[in-house]
C-alpha cells in the first residue's frame, strides 16, 4: 500500500497533518485535465505511458516509411545522405526507447499492481516522475529535428563517429541528454516495480503463484536496474566528450574506441531482452486464457525467463564479432550466444504445448499471440545462424541482421503488444475492440511484416549492407529476382504494414463511439486483474483477495470434475465481483495527486538545454529541480479533507456500507 | 458464438498463416539465383568456403526446425480448435517431457559449437601468411599499402587505392587500421568482414582461388558517404600480378612539352598536389612535388594518384574510371582473360569522361562529403573529402588529358 493516505468520510482519518510545509496544497481533482497531469494513479500513468508510446510509434513508423521510400529504387532521392542518416538513427532510437520500452512500462504499470492484488505501486509520486521524465526526454530528443538536425550516428552511436568533428550538429547532444532523461523513467520504475512485487503481493501469492506477465516484468526490471546505469555512464562520457572537451574516445589521446562498443552493448544486449520479455509475458497470459488451460510448464517458463535474464549479460560481444576482439573472446561469446537460444526455445515449446490439448478460441488477441510464436521463431533461428561467429562476419551489418531483429522485435515484441491491446482493452477502457476490424488489423500486419522483413533476409545474404542512404544497381545482380526486386517488395510491404496499424487506430476510434459496455469477464480470464470492475476503480479491489492458486480467478469460477478431470463452472465473474463489493474494505487510503513530479521532471530538459546552449539556462533548470525537490519533500502527506470538492470514490464507499 | 468464430474462420486462417509464415524461408532459398556481386553464398576462396561449409548445414537445420515449429503450431491449431469440447483438465506440465525438449536443442547447439570453435581458430591463423598488404580506411575510401616484399618483386612500397590487387593462390594478410572513424573491410566472396579501428591494427586473411574481380562494401557506418565507400579486390595470376607490380614501380613519365596533358600537369601542380601525390612528379624548378594532405584533410590522407589509369575506379570506388562497356569486358571476362584485360588499364576510348568530369567539376555534389569551407570550424578548417575547387571547364579538360597519361 502506498504510504500516503487520503481520508474517506466513512473512516476516521488516520493521518491528519495539521500544517502544510510545502508551498502548494496537494491537488485533488478527480476529473478534467488536472486529474491526468497531476495524477499518481498507476492506471492513469499506465495509460499515459501507452498513449505516449503510441505517439512515438507513429513518429518512428513515419520515419520507417520514409526510409523504405528512399530505398524502394536505386539511387533514391527522397532523402539526402545527411537526412537519411538522421532518419535511421532516430527510427531506431524512437522505436526502442520511446515506443517499445514505454509501451512495456505502460502495460507493467497498469497490470502489475492489479495482477498481484495491490492498490498501487510502492512509490506513486516516483512513478509519475518517471512518466514525465520519459515524455520530456522523448520530446527533447526529437526537438533536435527543428534545431539544426537530429542525431546522425546510428542508435549504437559508435565512437569516434559520434564526436564533435564527425557529427558537428547538435543532434548527438540532444540524443545523449534526451536519453539520459528518458533513462530516469526506466531506472525509477525498475526500483518502484521491484519493490512493489517483493512487498505488495496479495496474501497467499507466493512468488511461484505470481502471474507469468508479472514474473517477466520483474525480470525486466532487474535487467533495467543493472543495464540502465551502464548506458548512463556511456552517455555521460559521450556528453563530456562533446560538451566539455573530454577525450574518452579520442585515439590521439590514447583512447580505444572499442570502449564505447563494450559499454554500449553491455547495456544493449540485455536491452534486447528488456524489449522482448514483456511481450513473452503478455502472450503467456493470452495463450492459456484462449486455450482454456494453464500455462504449460509454468516453472520452466519462469526459470527460462530468469535464465535469459542472467545469460543475457554474457553475450554482448556477439554484436562485435567483426570488431577484432581476437579468436578466444569470439569463441566464448559465440558459445554463450548459442546457450541463450536454449531457454528461448523452451518458451516456444511451452507455448505450443499450452495450446496442445486445449479448447482454442481464435480471438484477435490469440491470433497475435500465435503470430508471435511462429514469427519470433523465425527471428530466433536467424539469430542462431549468427551466433556462429564466422558466419556472422558475413552477415553482420547487412540487411540479414535487419531482417533478424525486425522478426524478433516486430514479430515478437510488437505482436505481443498488440495481443495485449486486444486482450486487455475491455479491462482498461470498458469497451470491446471490434474483432472484425481486429482480424483485418492482424492479417494486414502479418502480411505486411513478412513482405517487409522477409525479403531483407535475401537482401542481406546477397550482400546489401545496412545504413546505406542509396544502393546501386551495379551491386544488385541480374535476373528478375535481383536486389532491386526485393527492395521494392520490402517497400510495398512496409505500406501494407502501415495500413494494418492504421486499422488498429480506426478500430480504437470506432469502438470508442460504441456506447455498449464490455462484459466484466469477456474472455473467461484466469488472473486477478479481471477480478474487479472494467475499468477498475481507483483503489483497484474492494477486497484484497487472498490467493490460493496460480490462476486464482479461474479457480474461483471453476471446479474440477473428479471423474472426467474436466472443469465445471461453479460461479460467474459477475457474482464474484458483486460479492466483493458487498464485503468492501471500509478503510481504503489512496494517495493524493501531486504537482511536484511534473515540475521536477520539467526541470531536467531545461538543464539539458542549458548544457547545449547556455549555462544560464542550465542554472534556471537546476533551480526548478531543487525547488521541486523541496516541494516534493515538504508537501503534506495528504490533502485536507475540505479540499475534496467531489469525493467520488468516497461516495462509492459509503454506498457499500 | 465463440465456437463459430473459431471453426469457420479458423481453418482458413491457418492455411494462410502457414504460407505467410514460411515466406521468409522459402523466399530465402529461391531468391539466391540472381548472381549479385556481393552474394555471401558464393565463396571464391578457402576462407569464405570455410565459412560457407560451416553455415550451410546450420541454415538447413534452422530451416527444418522452423518448419517443425510452424507445423506443430498449425497442427495444434486445427486439432484443438474449439469444437464444443469441455474445458480440459488443467495440466500444469510434464517435467520429463520438458527436460527432454530442453536437452535436444542444447545437444544440437553443442555439436554446432564444436565446429564453430574449429572455424574461428582456423580463420584467425596468421603464421603461414605469404603476403602482407596494409589497408587503411578513412572517410570515404581505402588506401592499400604494399610493404617491400622482394619475393613478389615489391622492392619499394606501393601505395594505391580504389582496388586491392592480389595474386591468386596466395595467403594474403590484410593489416587494417583507420585514420578517422571505424570502417569495416568486406569482400564477401573471399572472407567475412573485419573492422578497421583507429589506433588498432586488425588482421583479415584473403585468398582467391581464381582470377577475377570481387566486389565489397564498407560495412561499419562511417558517416555521410558510408554508402559510397566500396571496394573491389582484383585477383590476378602470379605472372599477371608480377606485371602489375612492375608497372606500379615504373618511373614517372612526364607528358610531352606543348601538349594539353602538359598544361594539365600544371593545373595538377597548382591545385591537386596539395593533397594528391603522384610519385616522381616534379615542379618546374625540378623539386619533387610532395603532397601535404595532412594540412588540408582531417584524416591526413588523400589517394595517391600514381599510375591512376591502371585502376578501374575512383572516388572510393564509387565511380568507374572505365565506361560501362569496357567495364563489363573486364568483369565478365573468363577467368583466364581477366588478368590481360585488367592490365590493359584505362585507355582513352574506355575512359568514363562523364563521371570523372563531374567529379572534378564539383566533387561534394556527386558524393556527399563535409567539404563546405563555411562549416569547417569544428575540424580546424580541414575537409572531410574532396572540396569544390571551382575549376574552369578549360582546366578540367586539361586535367583529364593529364590524368589519362598516368598509366
Amino acid at each position: 500500500m502506498a504510504i500516503i493516505e487520503r481520508p474517506t468520510p466513512a473512516a476516521p482519518v488516520v493521518v491528519t497533518p495539521t500544517e502544510t510545509y510545502g508551498l502548494l496544497k496537494r491537488p485533488v481533482s478527480s476529473t478534467g485535465w488536472r486529474s491526468w497531469v497531476f495524477t499518481i494513479d498507476h492506471k492513469k500513468l499506465g495509460i499515459m505511458y501507452a498513449v505516449t508510446a503510441m505517439f512515438f510509434f507513429i513518429v518512428g513508423g513515419i520515419e520507417a516509411l520514409l526510409i523504405r521510400l528512399q530505398l524502394a529504387a536505386p539511387n533514391g532521392k527522397v532523402l539526402n545522405a545527411d537526412l537519411y542518416n538522421q532518419m535511421f538513427t532516430m527510427h531506431a532510437t524512437t522505436m526502442v526507447f520511446l515506443f517499445i520500452m514505454p509501451m512495456a512500462a505502460g502495460f507493467a504499470n497498469y497490470f502489475l499492481p492489479l495482477q498481484i492484488g495491490a492498490r498501487d505501486v510502492a512509490f506513486p509520486r516516483l512513478n509519475a516522475f518517471g512518466f514525465w521524465s520519459l515524455l520530456f526526454g522523448g520530446i527533447f530528443l526529437n526537438l533536435a529535428w527543428f534545431l539544426g538536425g537530429a542525431a546522425d550516428g546510428g542508435w549504437f552511436m559508435y565512437a569516434p563517429n559520434s564526436g564533435p568533428v564527425f557529427s558537428p550538429s547538435n543532434g548527438v547532444n540532444f540524443w545523449a541528454l534526451g536519453l539520459q532523461i528518458a533513462g530516469i523513467a526506466s531506472l525509477t520504475s525498475a526500483i518502484n516495480l521491484i519493490i512493489t512485487v517483493l512487498n505488495m503481493r496479495a496474501p497467499g501469492m507466493s512468488l511461484m503463484k505470481m502471474p507469468i506477465f508479472t514474473w517477466m516484468i520483474t525480470v525486466v526490471q532487474f535487467l533495467l536496474l543493472f543495464a540502465v546505469p551502464v548506458i548512463t555512464v556511456a552517455l555521460f562520457l559521450l556528453m563530456f566528450q562533446r560538451n566539455f572537451g573530454a577525450r574518452f574516445f579520442d585515439v590521439a589521446a590514447g583512447a580505444d574506441p572499442l570502449l564505447w562498443q563494450h559499454l554500449f552493448w553491455i547495456f544493449g544486449h540485455p536491452e534486447v531482452y528488456i524489449l522482448i520479455l514483456p511481450s513473452f509475458g503478455i502472450i503467456s497470459e493470452v495463450l492459456p486464457v484462449f486455450s482454456r488451460k494453464p500455462l504449460f510448464g509454468y516453472p520452466f517458463v519462469v526459470f527460462s525467463g530468469a535464465a535469459i535474464g542472467f545469460v543475457g549479460w554474457g553475450v554482448w560481444a556477439h554484436h562485435m564479432f567483426a570488431s577484432g576482439l581476437g579468436p578466444v573472446s569470439v569463441a566464448v561469446f559465440s558459445v554463450a550466444t548459442m546457450a541463450i537460444a536454449v531457454p528461448t526455445g523452451v518458451k516456444i515449446i511451452n507455448w505450443t504445448l499450452t495450446m496442445w490439448g486445449g479448447k482454442l478460441w481464435f480471438t484477435t488477441a490469440m491470433k497475435f499471440a500465435i503470430g508471435l510464436i511462429v514469427l519470433f521463431t523465425v527471428g530466433g533461428l536467424s539469430g542462431v545462424t549468427h551466433s556462429i561467429a564466422p558466419s556472422d562476419t558475413q552477415q553482420t551489418d547487412t540487411y540479414y541482421i535487419v531482417a533478424h531483429f525486425h522478426y524478433v522485435l516486430f514479430g515478437g515484441s510488437v505482436l505481443g503488444i498488440f495481443a495485449g491491446f486486444y486482450y486487455w482493452w475491455p479491462k482498461v477502457f470498458g469497451k470491446m475492440l471490434s474483432e472484425k476490424l481486429g482480424s483485418w488489423n492482424f492479417w494486414l500486419m502479418i502480411i505486411g511484416l513478412n513482405l517487409t522483413f522477409g525479403p531483407m533476409h535475401i537482401l542481406g545474404l546477397q550482400g546489401q549492407p545496412r545504413r546505406m542512404y542509396q544502393w546501386t544497381e551495379a551491386r544488385a545482380g541480374e535476373g528478375f529476382f535481383n536486389l532491386a526486386f526485393w527492395n521494392s517488395v520490402a517497400s510495398i510491404g512496409s505500406f501494407i504494414l502501415a495500413i494494418g496499424i492504421l486499422i488498429f487506430l480506426i478500430n480504437v476510434w470506432v469502438t470508442s463511439r460504441n456506447p455498449q459496455r464490455a462484459p466484466l469477464d469477456p474472455w473467461d480470464a484466469r488472473s486477478l486483474e479481471w477480478m474487479t470492475s472494467n475499468p477498475p476503480k481507483e483503489h483497484n479491489f474492494d477486497v484484497i483477495p487472498t490467493v490460493h492458486h496460480l490462476d486464482e480467478f479461474f479457480h474461483r469460477k471453476y471446479e474440477e470434475d473428479e471423474a472426467t478431470h474436466t472443469m465445471k463452472q461453479i460461479t460467474t465473474a459477475e457474482d464474484l465481483i458483486a460479492e466483493q463489493e458487498r464485503n468492501a474494505d471500509r478503510h481504503i487510503h489512496m494517495p493524493s495527486p501531486s504537482y511536484w513530479p511534473i515540475v521536477l521532471a520539467f526541470g531536467l530538459p531545461v538543464i539539458a538545454f542549458g548544457l547545449i546552449y547556455s549555462y544560464l539556462i542550465a542554472v534556471v533548470g537546476g533551480v526548478i529541480v531543487l525547488f521541486a525537490a523541496f516541494g516534493w519533500a515538504l508537501e503534506s502527506s495528504t490533502a485536507p479533507e475540505s479540499d475534496f470538492e467531489n469525493p467520488n470514490s468516497s461516495a462509492e464507499l459509503v454506498k457499500h456500507d | 458464438m465463440r465456437a463459430s468464430i473459431a471453426s469457420v474462420r479458423g481453418v482458413l486462417n491457418k492455411r494462410c498463416a502457414a504460407v505467410v509464415s514460411s515466406v521468409g524461408f522459402t523466399a530465402l532459398f529461391t531468391g539466391c539465383a540472381s548472381n549479385a556481386p556481393q552474394d555471401t553464398w558464393q565463396p571464391k576462396g578457402p576462407n569464405a568456403e570455410l565459412i560457407d561449409d560451416l553455415q550451410q548445414p546450420v541454415f538447413a537445420v534452422a530451416g527444418v526446425i522452423g518448419l517443425i515449429v510452424a507445423s506443430a503450431v498449425i497442427y495444434t491449431m486445427i486439432k484443438y480448435r474449439d469444437r464444443g469440447q469441455p474445458i480440459p483438465e488443467q495440466i500444469h506440465g510434464k517435467p520429463a517431457l520438458e527436460v527432454t525438449l530442453t536437452i535436444i536443442p542444447a545437444l544440437i547447439l553443442a555439436v554446432v559449437a564444436v565446429f564453430t570453435f574449429g572455424a574461428i581458430f582456423k580463420l584467425a591463423k596468421t603464421d603461414d601468411t605469404e603476403m602482407i598488404i596494409n589497408v587503411t580506411g578513412q572517410q570515404w575510401w581505402w588506401e592499400y599499402d604494399y610493404p617491400v616484399q622482394n619475393e613478389f618483386g615489391i622492392n619499394q612500397p606501393i601505395i594505391t587505392s580504389g582496388q586491392l590487387v592480389m595474386p591468386i593462390g596466395t595467403k594474403v594478410l590484410l593489416r587494417e587500421t583507420s585514420r578517422d572513424v571505424i570502417h569495416s573491410y568486406w569482400i564477401p566472396a573471399l572472407n567475412g568482414k573485419r573492422d578497421a579501428v583507429p589506433g588498432r591494427v586488425h588482421t583479415l586473411r584473403l585468398e582467391a582461388d581464381e582470377p577475377g574481380i570481387y566486389a565489397g562494401q564498407c560495412t561499419e557506418f562511417c558517416g555521410l558517404s558510408h554508402a559510397n565507400m566500396r571496394m573491389e579486390a582484383v585477383a590476378l595470376s602470379k605472372e599477371d600480378f608480377a606485371k602489375w607490380v612492375a608497372n606500379q614501380q615504373a618511373p614517372y613519365v612526364a607528358p610531352a612539352v606543348g601538349t594539353l596533358a602538359k598544361q594539365g600537369e600544371e593545373v595538377f601542380l597548382n591545385q591537386c598536389v596539395r593533397c594528391h601525390q603522384v610519385n616522381g612528379l616534379t615542379r618546374a624548378d625540378g623539386t619533387p612535388a610532395i603532397a601535404a594532405p595532412d594540412e588540408n584533410v582531417w584524416s591526413g590522407a588523400a589517394p595517391n594518384l600514381s599510375h591512376l589509369m591502371t585502376r578501374n575506379t575512383f572516388a572510393g570506388a564509387m565511380f568507374d574510371l572505365l565506361s560501362k562497356r569496357c567495364r563489363d569486358e573486364v568483369w565478365n571476362a573468363p577467368s583466364d582473360m581477366v588478368g590481360a584485360r585488367y592490365l590493359e588499364g584505362v585507355t582513352e576510348e574506355c575512359l568514363n569522361q562523364k563521371d570523372l568530369r563531374a567529379w572534378l567539376r564539383n566533387a561534394p555534389e556527386v558524393k556527399p562529403m563535409y567539404a563546405n569551407p563555411a562549416n569547417l570550424l569544428v575540424s580546424n578548417g580541414k575537409y572531410r573529402g574532396m572540396p569544390y575547387l571551382a575549376l574552369s571547364e578549360d582546366d578540367i579538360g586539361k586535367l583529364v588529358a593529364y590524368l589519362i597519361t598516368l598509366k
